[in-house]
């Protein structure tokens, strides 16, 4: 659906974005993650025909971003981190003014116009002025006018920012709805949500894109990734030398201990708790707990913004 | 890649006329649900009458040649009021996003921006006609001057109509915009007044400038294709400038 080749923005002497390649295939959900200023919206708003690339090329939905810039735009769906509302127009002249502008035909206009209120619950708010509308529900008009010609690609610049948690909520499983049948690109600056909505995850940080992939592949690659806890509560003193002698283990860090109970932090191979618990019963270690973690992403984050700069 | 699949309807332009005329749509309501379309219209005509009445009862013929330069200075200072706001307000409510980003050449959307405020003058020129009732009511107005008469008023606001759409590129802030649009009109008026205090090889020049002059003929009955030229030259320098503005801020 995505295939950009070093894409590079600059604005005078500032490069917002260097660089970046990106591909992105025919379904699911990608997140563009990074901090405020990283380049995410510059980024999409290369992709979507609004800027202009100093350098590189983008093709998208088959068509190349700079030679065939309105054959992209009648296939993306986009919906920038403002709501693009005219305040004095009620939500129904505004979906059917942007189905006029995308080019969906007029026989089928009102239905496609009903369908995309009815898909993001707009239902009943057809005369409803948008300057009247709460933030939640302009997210909402935002994310109909990006659907109402049925894109292949929908291209969402920060979709839940400043909404409340119950609006929030209400947003982001629309999002995942609405992927059922087409490529959601979004971005956002907050971990939980990428978690929550995105199969694949690209960090941006100062306009380079530092991870790519899924959040495991990438806790991995950021060396941050899963370890487990183990807590006995009472061992030999050559525990951590013990466990580290199983071949299913690659690495033992001994956590702070209180009296006789030992806190172990445990990485290693397929396989490695049970090999670990083998080990406490052939030993006479009771075992309090043995807790896999996952890498959160806020670490993964840490490391390769980290290791970037 | 090429050719995704989708439903029929995904993935079509709406082709030039068709973005054109939606743009057209859109303008001419958002104007009439804000108030400055009312604000423009009612100053106007107000200005309109008080000329009207001045020009007939001053001169005491039964044409409108001295209303119709009158009305046209007044459209230096009542236009720029509806022109303000078309790009300046886009830009700064973040819609020019939207507009940008869907299938509408920037030409359309341009001539569309341009084809609405003409339509509101439309709507002026068409209450102007009024006048040309009273006249024809009390006097014997030869209606090939009145025609022509008009139709000098249609291309001042065709022109005038395009520098105010320049300037509304310039700036996000549409007091700004408005500002500059009679400051940029304002030298296209004054010239023929300051030619006389001037050389007498710049007075033509200056002369040439002036919209006034080129209103003359109109007024006269004539239509002059000079004249004419003039003001559709003036309208297609400025939707060039603005097409050439727009373009210039992406790379920005």
């Amino acid at each position: 659906m995505i295939e950009a080749r070093g894409l590079t923005k600059r604005f005078g002497s500032i490069v917002a974005v260097q660089g970046v390649d990106l591909s992105v295939g025919a379904r699911g959900i990608v997140g563009f993650l990074g901090p405020n200023g990283a380049g995410k919206t510059t980024t999409m708003r290369m992709l979507t025909g609004f800027l202009p690339m100093n350098e590189g090329s983008a093709v998208v939905c088959g068509f190349d971003v700079f030679e065939d810039p309105l054959a992209v735009k009648a296939r993306v769906g986009y919906l920038p981190e403002t709501p693009p509302l005219y305040p004095e127009l009620s939500v129904g002249e505004y979906l059917t003014f942007t189905a006029e502008i995308r080019g969906v035909p007029r026989a089928v206009r009102l239905a496609r116009v009903g369908d995309a209120m009815e898909r993001v619950g707009l239902r009943g708010f057809e005369r409803r002025l948008l300057g009247s509308l709460s933030k939640g529900y302009r997210q909402r008009v935002g994310l109909a006018q990006a659907i109402v010609h049925d894109p292949p690609l929908l291209i969402l610049d920060e979709p839940t920012s400043g909404l409340d948690p119950a609006q929030l909520v209400g947003v982001r499983a629309l999002v995942k709805e609405l992927a059922a049948d087409r490529v959601v690109v979004l971005s956002t600056h907050i971990l939980q949500e990428v978690d929550a909505l995105c199969d694949r995850v690209v960090i941006i940080h100062r306009g380079r894109i530092v991870g790519d992939g899924t959040v495991t592949a990438l806790a991995d690659a950021a060396g941050a990734g899963a370890w487990t806890e183990l807590v006995l509560a009472s061992a030999d003193n050559d525990a951590a030398g013990r466990l580290a002698g199983l071949p299913e283990i690659t690495s033992v860090e001994a956590l702070a201990s209180d009296g006789a109970r030992k806190r172990y932090r445990l990485r290693g191979g397929p396989g490695h708790a049970v090999a670990v618990s083998a080990l406490a019963a052939a030993r006479g270690w009771p075992i309090e707990a043995l807790v896999p973690h996952r890498a959160s992403l806020e670490e993964v984050f840490l490391a390769l913004v980290g290791s970037e700069s | 890649m090429t050719g995704s699949s989708g439903p029929a309807s995904m993935g079509r332009a709406p082709g030039f006329v068709g973005a054109t005329l939606a743009v057209t749509r859109k303008e001419l309501r958002v104007y009439f649900l804000s108030p400055m379309a009312y604000v423009f219209l009612a100053s106007f005509l107000f200005l309109g009458g008080l000329f009207f009445y001045l020009g007939v009862a001053l001169t005491g013929e039964a044409s409108l040649r001295a209303t119709m330069s009158n009305l046209a200075v007044a459209l230096i200072f009542c236009l720029p009021l509806v022109t303000m706001r078309s790009f300046a307000e886009e830009q700064k409510a973040g819609t020019l996003e939207l507009l940008m980003t869907a299938p509408v050449p920037l030409g359309a959307l341009i001539l569309g921006k341009w084809l609405a405020v003409l339509a509101l003058c439309g709507v002026l020129v068409g209450a102007t006609g009024v006048y040309a009732g009273i006249l024809a009511l009390y006097g014997d107005p030869d209606p090939g001057v009145l025609l022509t008469s008009y139709l000098g008023l249609v291309v001042c606001c065709a022109a005038f109509s395009a520098a105010g759409l320049f300037t509304s590129t310039l700036t996000r802030d549409q007091m700004v915009a408005g500002v500059g649009a009679i400051l940029l009109l304002l030298p296209f008026w004054l010239s023929s007044t300051v030619s006389s205090y001037l050389p007498a090889w710049a007075a033509p020049v200056l002369d040439w400038v002036s919209f006034l002059e080129h209103l003359r003929s109109f007024a006269r009955g004539v239509i002059d294709t000079g004249d004419l030229a003039w003001f559709l030259g003036f309208t297609g320098v400025f939707l060039f400038l603005t097409w050439r503005s727009i373009e210039s801020r992406r790379w920005r």
